[in-house]
């Protein structure tokens, strides 16, 4: 049964990328390159971002308010870097999806304009920032020795990226333009719930895919607590594969295919994220000052609040994610019997 | 495919536990490793720095242009004071010198106490807080950096002590393990936090644990009985909350000075009281001096120890500005005897002299703050 349920989830007919010639399968990898390529950037971008924040809210917590605001003003090319990359996130994964080509290039170039805009803003801000002597010199140095100079750097391939973009489809107006094959679109209706809880979502995989990358080089495996670190990078490793999985498999099943499939993989998904969770609050109970201790550094809100609230936050996520999908699915059993 | 699986996965779980099982050090049988030497002069003068906080918001140019006037400060004052020849001779880190911060951070801050070292003549002692452990970087990356650099004094072992960096710095008559010590000085890691439960929602901050006072009174009866002690760590114990109540609310009668703007942040809960103080008092420890409450550097002598916080060091995360016209009774009981007129942020450091080999010593803090108009500096006396 277990074996048959295997092979008909990755019965190859069912996949929406059958029956492509060599050019659409050649965009095809392209486009689910740059889709991978900006998530791991926007990773990355997103936990500079998170330790910007934690380090601004301590100080507000600790009733400092203008270190926080003086700490922000100087960290603005950070906070900006995680919103430009996510719009570079967000312009491969339109063509991803590629749900219409109205749709398509209405949305890339919406991104790719944030992009530029965020970009410009970053090197005008940088540029009056030093002039205003707010930055001592323009590689003053922390976070990165290239520091704020980087910054500029990044917003430079940024701005350029988007007029690629934005040139692309100008070039290709009277020509046929993404060939890629169109996975699941976002359901119209709640539109606005599903986008919030797919924003949230996706932001628990970036921190569970930076946590997890983050892990195997800052994590001390000398001092103890080696339960407690391996349940911490399966919790990691599991929010991250919880995007993975949905995103990069379930959407490029064909819509038939995703009826029959939804059931058994939101089963597996629920037992995997349930026993993530009860692995981790096992071996938390043999490791009660684990979390303090150890590679923390993967957790930065949930250190700077003393709180275990972010890391409850990532162990809960995939198992709502996997219960609605479980819902869902049963939901369409029921529906189409 | 699914052996293969299984061979990754069994080989991945066995490099874990090789490396988890790194030779434990028992502690108790190696105390001399524990030890390191400094010659002793009278009038030897022990700066505390707490708190820096670099992060990854952290201008380090800026943080080091305050560190270079600070010092500059401290050492003319040394100078003026002790004449020509008087010097910083260690700088004490207590905890919390990073914060969210990464590889290039610790870098440059290890660069940038070299220098400085060179420059001074000082060795510098560096004391984990709890937020040396919330940063992108290895804690063993710190540790090695620390042991390797010419002028830092820092000793790390796996062993069976609580925390990381427990260790102890004999000031003897020739600087060697030969001559009998004048003065023990105990770094020791206070730790930085932990759940009482597996679903609890919040963390209560470390403490010192019976192992660690332990471990300093064994290194103490080696260093010789009569041997004054001071203590450096990180996160105040519950002897200074009890010192506060008896002050505050019974009005017990004990010599303390400074401010108290805050809670001591400590660990705050009678079950995980810690015994250091309670026991190593009766092991001719003078003082214990921590950080980790920047709005706190309040100093009581409470049955026989001086027990005080260091003045925040720079401007990151969080300190208080004190406001001379304050009606607060708490800055009110700062400022009085300070001899301070003008406002100013509780940020400086604290410098601990030590006069004699009978346990005497001087407590002075320095409240240092750079303004435009021609730097603020207050030394205000114990």
């Amino acid at each position: 049964m277990g074996k048959m349920v295997m092979k008909n989830m990755f019965d190859k007919n069912g996949f929406v990328l059958c029956g492509l010639d060599a050019r659409q399968k050649k965009q095809n990898i392209i486009v689910t390159l740059c889709v991978i390529g900006s998530f791991i950037i926007s990773a990355f971008t997103f936990m500079n971002f998170l330790y910007c924040l934690s380090d601004c809210i301590g100080s507000i917590v600790c009733a400092s308010p203008d270190i926080s605001l003086r700490d922000a003003i100087r960290s603005v090319p950070i906070f900006l870097s995680f919103f430009m990359s996510l719009s570079g996130l967000m312009v491969a994964h339109t063509f991803y999806r590629n749900e219409s080509e109205n749709i398509l290039k209405r949305k890339a170039k919406k991104h790719a304009v944030i992009g530029i805009v965020l970009g410009v803003i970053t090197i005008v801000y940088v540029i009056a920032m030093r002039i205003a002597g707010r930055y001592l010199s323009l590689v003053e140095g922390a976070p990165s020795p290239l520091y704020p100079l980087d910054a500029i750097i990044f917003a430079l391939i940024f701005i350029a990226t988007g007029i690629f973009i934005i040139s692309y489809f100008k070039k290709t107006a009277d020509k046929p333009r993404y060939a890629g094959p169109t996975r699941a679109p976002v359901q119209k209706k709640g539109r606005g719930v599903r986008s919030f809880f797919r924003a949230f979502w996706l932001l628990i995989g970036l921190y569970g895919f930076c946590g997890f990358f983050y892990s195997i080089f800052i994590v001390d495996f000398t001092n103890g607590y080696v339960p407690y670190i391996i349940a911490v990078m399966l919790v990691s490793c599991v929010a991250f594969a919880s995007i993975a999985v949905w995103e990069l498999y379930y959407n490029n099943l064909t819509a038939e295919k995703r009826m029959k499939v939804t059931l058994p993989l939101s089963l597996i998904s629920v037992v995997v994220s349930v026993l993530t969770a009860v692995v981790y609050f096992t071996a938390l109970k043999g490791n009660l000052d684990g979390p303090s201790n150890v590679g923390f550094g993967i957790l930065p809100i949930a250190f700077s609040a003393s709180v275990n609230f972010a890391t409850l936050l990532v162990v809960v996520t995939p198992i709502i994610v996997s219960v609605t999908a479980l819902i869902k699915g049963i939901y369409r059993k029921i529906k189409f019997k | 495919m699914k052996k293969n699986v299984l061979c990754i996965f069994l080989a991945a779980m066995m490099l874990l536990s090789l490396a988890s099982c790194a030779k434990t050090q028992i502690s108790s049988e190696h105390l001399q490793d524990y030890v390191f030497t400094l010659q002793y002069h009278d009038n030897y003068n022990i700066l505390q720095l707490t708190d820096i906080h670099w992060n990854v918001n952290t201008s380090a140019k800026a943080s080091m242009n305050y560190l270079d006037k600070l010092l500059k400060e401290v050492n003319d004052h040394i100078v003026a004071v002790q004449g020509a020849g008087a010097k910083i001779d260690l700088i004490e880190l207590t905890g919390d010198m990073f914060m969210l911060a990464n590889s290039y951070h610790l870098m440059t801050f290890i660069d940038y106490f070299e220098k400085k070292a060179e420059e001074y003549g000082f060795v510098y002692a560096p004391i984990w807080g709890n937020h040396d452990r919330h940063s992108l970087y290895n804690p063993n990356e710190l540790a090695d950096r620390f042991k390797n650099a010419k002028h830092c004094v820092y000793y790390e072992q796996p062993d069976d002590l609580y925390g990381r960096s427990n260790y102890i710095i004999n000031l003897t008559e020739d600087g060697t393990k030969n001559t009998a010590a004048a003065w023990m000085i105990a770094n020791i890691d206070s730790g930085a936090a932990f759940s009482e439960t597996e679903l609890s929602v919040f963390r209560d901050y470390d403490y010192i644990r019976p192992d660690q006072t332990e471990w300093f009174i064994s290194e103490h009866a080696l260093a010789g009985e009569d041997v004054p002690a001071i203590a450096y760590y990180h996160i105040p114990q519950d002897e200074n909350e009890k010192a506060w109540v008896a002050v505050s609310e019974e009005g017990a009668q004990m010599k303390n000075k400074f401010f108290k703007l805050e809670g001591f942040a400590d660990n705050g809960n009678e079950k995980y009281a810690s015994d250091f103080i309670d026991r190593a008092k009766d092991h001719n420890l003078k003082a214990a001096f921590m950080g980790h409450a920047h709005n706190v550097d309040w100093t009581v002598e409470y049955e026989g120890v001086v027990l005080g916080l260091g003045v925040k060091t720079g401007t990151e995360l969080y300190f208080a500005h004190i406001d001379v016209n304050s009606e607060d009774k708490a800055v009110k009981a700062g400022l009085a005897d300070s001899g301070i007129t003008e406002n100013f942020d509780l940020i400086g450091a604290s410098l601990v002299t030590l006069t004699g080999k009978d346990g005497s010593f001087d407590l002075e803090h320095l409240y240092f703050n750079e303004r435009e108009n021609g730097d603020f500096s207050a030394w205000v006396k114990w």
